[in-house]
């Protein structure tokens, strides 16, 4: 009876020619990982002794290893020619052991994950029931419970990567040995799966029916570094790993009927795919709410440099001749502010806007006046003058400056603008008073 | 339930394109395994849920696309047969020879499995044996290349001579040379019968290599 095993596992090897894992084994003979485990290393043995078939075979190597002071705990799938070499550079072996026999030497460790898939899949409620990973404490979430932790997920990024192992992963953490290592592998798994939150996420929701092996969540570890591929399957399988563990405590912790368990289950799954996709949706939702605070306030200061810019830019065209002011259509994003700045800032920053398109407003206008002066010399002068003009005498001012003569019409139409102006000005005062001050108060407060 | 006949073309085209994925993944696999091409150039990628090899060399993937290009309009009129990737040595001999047989029943009818997962399951399953195959194989020599025949039912090729697919691709009648294997050895490699296609994949391989 005990010696049937190895016929079996001789038929799967070499008349099947499969790859025998210990996980697929466990799951088709219906044993204790363990036991699997040990089949397979009497199997290898008999049939070395005997040496007539040439077979390969992979090993699980779980250790301390020192990385230039880092001590960490590493997992990994060495082939059988690694092995030696491998064991005497970690600094404390924890345990070895037969991952797979096989006919074919295997060029690389694709089809050690191919294995177990289908059997991982086809069992897929109960894949750890003869999984040696306990924990006791790990028991199913009632719905209230479910909701604080959401509620809870929704913390600050950096919290929820080390979280997220600590919820789904409870089970798992507390079986291995010390912390110190777990953090290690999960901290490794963590940051892989910091960009890939999304895409695992998605995937845990969408392949729900098919789940990774434990050990193939190791597995990947070594090989992460040479491949983004494998990264992808190691984040994903530790994610399902989690779940698969947690899935076989509560399983076993619970007291209740199937009933509630089977429900619990598609919540922890749900709380891990929910947890995992909220994430990386908060996370994007905060930051792009604050980057939206941000543009905004970004516009109005926007606003404030160009209306600044234009007020300086302005003297140019003003100089050149004053009464081609230029209709500024872009004095029209400038108006409102304009007048509460001329009061407080200087009069340098002042502008010299000239045309009010809509509304009736002051402004200091740096205004050239020509005139003859004492010796009959025709002198230009410029100088900051308060005047409120609406658009329509815009237009008329527009309309009367450019057709007359250059310069004997200047007097006269400069002294009638400076007149308007200071009738104006009284006026334009008490409108400025009642309106500009509040809204300028505002951004001078920025 | 709906049942289709090969006239809903639209069915007729969607087993064509999984087929001719499939192919794609499965030629690449072999060049990988069988070490037609030296292991560098390949790069691990994910297929029906399992990491895979293909090439990244870009004029060998073009012209595995092209070769499927051609392929992809006998499969779905149903006219091709076989598929066969043929490992030649220097000479130009045959030395292995890896034949996908498949066939379609006329009738295709999408039964409970609409997302063909279960279809899924099957190619992976290929794949997995395609990895492991080097086990029953002997080693090829060394210098060896690797041409794609195909085996058409009736006389299909001669319209594919009329309507040239791909531009400067031409099929051609392949040679006796290249035809014919010297005591060639038959070792099945697996089978799969679903709904959609019926497929066998057997080596064919000489029995004195070098």
């Amino acid at each position: 009876m005990d010696e049937l095993y190895l016929d079996n596992i001789d038929e799967y090897v070499n008349d099947q020619d499969k790859i025998v894992t210990y996980k697929w084994l466990s799951l088709t003979l219906g044993v204790h990982v363990n036991t699997a485990k040990q089949m397979l290393f009497h199997y290898l043995d008999h049939k070395r002794k005997e040496s007539s078939a040439q077979l390969h075979a992979t090993y699980l190597v779980s250790g301390k290893f020192v990385d230039n002071g880092q001590t960490s705990h590493k997992v990994s799938v060495i082939k059988e020619d690694q092995l030696e070499d491998f064991k005497s550079k970690m600094s404390l072996i924890v345990s070895v052991h037969v991952y797979s026999v096989q006919k074919a030497l295997l060029k690389d460790s694709g089809p050690l994950y191919s294995v177990d898939y289908d059997a991982v899949k086809d069992n897929l409620k109960n894949c750890s029931r003869y999984s040696a990973i306990r924990c006791a404490s790990a028991v199913p979430m009632s719905p209230v419970e479910l909701q604080q932790t959401r509620e809870v997920q929704r913390a600050p990024t950096p919290e929820p990567e080390n979280r997220k192992p600590g919820v789904n992963g409870e089970a798992s953490r507390a079986s291995k040995p010390s912390a110190k290592p777990q953090k290690g592998i999960m901290g490794m798994f963590a940051n892989k799966s910091a960009p890939k939150n999304q895409d695992s996420g998605k995937d845990v929701k969408a392949e729900q029916k098919e789940e990774a092996p434990v050990v193939d969540a190791p597995k990947s570890k070594p090989e992460a570094k040479a491949n983004p591929m494998m990264n992808f399957f190691g984040s994903q399988a530790a994610k399902k790993a989690e779940q698969t563990v947690k899935q076989e405590e509560a399983a076993q912790s619970s007291t209740s009927a199937e009933q509630q368990r089977q429900t619990s289950k598609p919540e922890e799954k749900r709380v891990a795919a929910a947890a995992a996709v909220e994430l990386p949706k908060d996370a994007k939702k905060d930051s792009r709410s604050k980057t939206k605070r941000l543009v905004d306030s970004d516009s109005e200061e926007e606003k404030m440099d160009k209306k600044k810019r234009r007020r300086i830019k302005k003297p140019e065209p003003d100089s050149s001749d004053e009464d081609v002011i230029p209709d500024s259509p872009q004095r029209m994003e400038t108006r409102e502010p304009s007048p509460s700045p001329k009061k407080v800032q200087p009069v340098s920053h002042s502008n010299q806007g000239n045309s009010e398109m809509k509304m009736r407003k002051r402004r200091r206008v740096l205004k050239s006046r020509t005139f003859l002066d004492d010796d009959g010399c025709i002198v230009t002068e410029k100088d900051y003058e308060s005047e409120s003009y609406s658009e329509a005498e815009d237009d008329v001012h527009a309309a009367k400056q450019t057709p007359k003569d250059p310069v004997p019409a200047k007097l006269p139409s400069s002294t009638k603008q400076d007149e308007k102006r200071s009738q104006k000005r009284t006026s334009a005062n008490a409108n400025k008073g009642t309106k500009q001050a509040s809204i300028m108060g505002f951004f001078q407060k920025k | 339930m709906t049942t289709l006949t090969r006239q809903d073309l639209n069915f007729g085209q969607v087993v064509a394109d999984i087929l001719c994925e499939f192919l794609e993944v499965a030629i690449h696999l072999i060049l990988y395994v069988r070490e037609v091409y030296p292991s560098g150039i390949f790069q691990k990628r994910k297929k029906y849920n399992v990491p895979v090899q293909m090439s990244c060399h870009p004029e060998l993937n073009q012209y595995i696309q092209d070769t499927l290009h051609c392929v992809k309009p006998l499969i779905e009129k149903n006219d091709a047969e076989k598929v066969a990737v043929v490992i030649m040595d220097k000479e130009h001999h045959p030395v292995e020879r890896f034949v996908f047989e498949i066939s379609q029943p006329p009738l295709l009818s999408i039964s409970a499995d609409t997302l063909l997962s279960h279809v899924e399951q099957l190619l992976r399953a290929f794949i997995l044996k395609i990895s492991v195959c080097d086990a029953i194989l002997n080693n090829n020599p060394p210098g060896c290349s690797f041409t794609v025949l195909v085996h058409t039912r009736d006389a299909a090729t001669r319209n594919m001579e009329k309507v040239q697919v791909i531009k400067d691709f031409p099929w051609i009648v392949a040679d006796e040379q290249e035809v014919h294997m010297q005591e060639p050895r038959l070792i099945p490699l697996k089978t799969m019968t679903s709904d959609i296609v019926k497929m066998q994949l057997y080596v064919e391989e000489r029995a004195q290599k070098t």
